[in-house]
């Protein structure tokens, strides 16, 4: 987490922990600063504070969408696994993404029945980086609205995107990406964990899954969370403030590391779109490495990888996106997903790729002997 | 070079064992065997920690790692056996029995059709030339569960634990700086950790209240919730209120009757007389004559006079021993030499 949003939130765990419910003065204060919380929250994606719903991370906001609309719902089969766990509740129907990751708005388009509610893709799929084409999806679902009350159908169909992922470096303004529910998350902008938060237009009704006081226009009762919704208003408000700066700046570290590694190591296979990916993802493959081995390898130097299946010998455990994309059972063992971020620069950077090339040309000197 | 495989459990003992090994010149290759990965309620299975563990460890040293998966036979061998005799009212030991049918049987064959040429495991006991031995730390000492293993198998089996005593081997693992050097020891049955026998036994046996009976009056003293969860012995649990612990001393599987007396002197708890059957010698028969015995691990060692009746044997105590339940193994030693032992009937 971040120091700047650790010390925004400090307060309201202690010296102003009143229920922002209470009638008394101090207790107001602390309703005032959950307000312009959610004021600033909604200021960061082009919305009002009040059409904003906490909740406690990406997973609830993404469930309470699905619960509120119901089926027929598409999404993609390279979608996070609160996606499609969710959907797996209603009829639905799992767009194929193409061995980039990437789901086109043609396949959408093609995937959508009369009978439609909702349209869920994510801005940025998590493991690949792979950035999808959330605006042509919109104009989809704009054009089958349109095409529905022209001929007096007044089924709903609406767009819901899970931008967790994406919002540290891409543009979250709803109006922009033309979607009509949006889903972030706090800790993947260095705010705290257990916090995130759903938009919904205005057109767009909620089902409370959660009844009690009414909190939050009675869609999700319970005491709020104050010192999250704090420190996720002043994590996305530092999130936005140095956006392009950091995506620049993390797009040329990560494809310095690239390059590196690709030199090293020819046989690497590179996955996610090549133009529309995240600045700070790199998801590479070295083909019959364990790549379980090389995390090993590469923690006790320092340097923190993920892989796209978990314990190898283990059935059962690789990454369904590594699975949708059609990469091969020993591409996909053999996969490091990296993410770069606030901490990263030129100089560990260049130690990362030093150790990781070393790591990996160790495993393979192993296997190959 | 002489190609070892070690299983590796993702715990200090076996991590110091691969790590020792390779030290001395053996080809080394990890192996994780993956027998049991339920969660019980109040206890998640941390196999999957574990695992991931043993493998650390095994990067760490640059050896091959591999995961054997014996799930099945596990539950077969160990678990089922387990439970099958609680529910004839008996003690089993399911280590004993995961020894002589998984680690020292199914681990051994599966590494030699593999293409190892040896096994080791991180056990605190000692072999020479197929004699099983006990180790130099006598407080944590193994053998207990290991005497049912086969001379054949310990001919291919290496324990370089059983020179050291559990805080140098700790010392040593913080030396070579591996990963599980101060990782705490498991305990207690792996499957069934820390909750108990008792909580693992109610996830699959019904429990059925039945008495608690004195056995010198005859008198129902109170009620408890199934025979299978007593063992002979046991003081604790009964419930019965306040005035002198009681102990079992007796149970009625079919009756579904615990028997128990407050009197420390009854011949139940003192037997001084032992018959072992599903007997079974490492190395050669014993000759019949005088041996150091042991009831339950880490019990101290008793003298006893050993003899044949058949197929069994009959142990006489030289002092009298708090009694040991049916279904236990008593294992004999011939000075620091495990010759073997049996099942009290």
């Amino acid at each position: 987490m971040d120091p700047k949003v650790l010390a925004a939130m400090q307060p309201y765990f202690s010296d102003d922990f009143y229920n922002p419910s209470a009638p008394y003065a101090p207790a107001i204060v602390v309703r005032r600063a959950y307000e312009a919380a959610k004021d600033s929250l909604g200021h960061a994606i082009g919305a009002k504070g009040d059409e904003i719903v906490m909740t406690a991370g990406a997973t609830e906001s993404v469930n309470l969408a699905f619960y509120s609309i119901g089926g027929h719902i598409v999404t993609a089969n390279v979608e996070h696994h609160a996606v499609l766990e969710a959907a797996k509740q209603f009829e639905h129907t799992l767009v194929a993404a193409d061995e980039r990751g990437f789901v086109s708005s043609a396949a959408i388009k093609a995937a959508i029945q009369a009978d439609t509610r909702l349209v869920s893709i994510a801005l940025a799929n998590n493991e690949l980086g792979t950035i999808q084409p959330l605006r042509d999806i919109a104009e989809v679902v704009r054009t089958e609205r349109e095409a529905r009350l022209s001929r007096g159908d007044h089924t709903p169909i609406y767009l819901h995107s899970d931008a967790s992922q994406g919002v540290g470096q891409l543009d979250v303004n709803v109006a922009r990406l033309g979607v009509d529910l949006l889903t972030l998350n706090a800790a993947k902008v260095y705010g705290p964990k257990q916090v995130g938060l759903l938009w919904s237009a205005s057109h767009v009704a909620l089902k409370p899954q959660v009844r009690g006081g009414g909190q939050e226009r009675g869609i999700r009762s319970g005491t709020e969370n104050v010192a999250g919704a704090v420190g996720f208003a002043k994590a996305l408000e530092l999130a936005s403030e140095h956006r392009k700066y950091e995506s620049d700046r993390l797009g040329t570290l990560r494809d310095g590391l690239e390059s590196k590694l690709v030199a090293a190591f020819p046989q690497a296979v590179l996955s996610g779109h090549r133009k529309h990916r995240l600045a700070g993802h790199l998801h590479i493959s070295f083909p019959n490495l364990d790549a379980e081995r090389v995390l090993f390898a590469l923690e006790s130097r320092g340097v923190l990888v993920a892989t796209g299946s978990a314990c190898a010998a283990n059935k059962g455990t690789r990454s369904h996106v590594l699975t949708a994309i059609g990469l091969a059972a020993e591409v996909a063992d053999g996969s490091l997903r990296m993410t770069l971020g606030h901490l990263s620069n030129e100089e560990n950077m260049a130690k990362a790729a030093e150790y990781i090339i070393e790591e990996v040309g160790r495993e393979y000197t192993r296997v190959q002997s | 070079m002489t190609k070892v495989y070690v299983g590796m459990s993702g715990g200090v003992d076996s991590s110091l064992t691969a790590a020792l090994l390779k030290e001395q010149g053996y080809d080394v290759t990890g192996v994780y065997m993956k027998n049991w990965t339920k969660d019980l309620p109040g206890m998640k299975c941390p196999w999957a920690d574990d695992l991931a563990d043993a493998k650390r460890v095994a990067v760490q040293l640059g050896i091959d790692f591999k995961v054997f998966d014996f799930e099945n036979e596990y539950k077969h061998k160990v678990v089922d056996y387990m439970i099958e005799e609680y529910k004839l009212g008996r003690t089993p030991n399911p280590d004993i029995m995961c020894n002589q049918e998984v680690k020292f049987k199914l681990f051994l064959e599966t590494a030699l059709e593999d293409g190892a040429d040896m096994i080791a495991t991180g056990h605190y006991a000692r072999v020479e030339d197929g004699v099983l031995k006990q180790a130099v730390d006598v407080n944590k000492d193994q053998t207990y569960f290991l005497y049912r293993v086969t001379e054949k198998a310990l001919q291919k089996t290496l324990f370089p634990l059983g020179e050291f005593t559990k805080p140098a081997v700790r010392e040593m693992a913080k030396e070579r700086g591996l990963y599980t050097a101060a990782k705490k020891d498991s305990q207690g049955i792996c499957f069934v950790g820390q909750i108990g026998i008792r909580e693992f036994l109610s996830q699959y046996v019904e429990q059925v209240a039945g008495p608690i009976i004195d056995k010198k009056s005859g008198k129902v003293l109170g009620q408890h919730d199934g025979a299978i969860f007593y063992t002979i012995g046991q003081r604790h649990g009964l419930d019965l209120g306040g005035g002198l612990p009681y102990y079992v001393v007796g149970k009625d599987m079919d009756k579904n009757e615990v028997y128990v007396t407050t009197d420390l002197n009854d011949e139940t708890l003192w037997k001084p007389e032992l018959t072992l059957s599903s007997v079974h010698w490492i190395n050669a028969a014993p000759t019949e004559g005088t041996f150091k015995v042991r009831i339950r691990h880490r019990a101290p060692l008793a003298s006893a006079t050993l003899a044949f009746e058949g197929d069994d044997v009959k142990l006489v105590l030289h002092d009298a021993e708090r009694a040991a339940a049916a279904g236990q193994s008593v294992v004999i030693y011939d000075g620091d030499v495990c010759i073997g032992g049996g099942i009290i009937a």
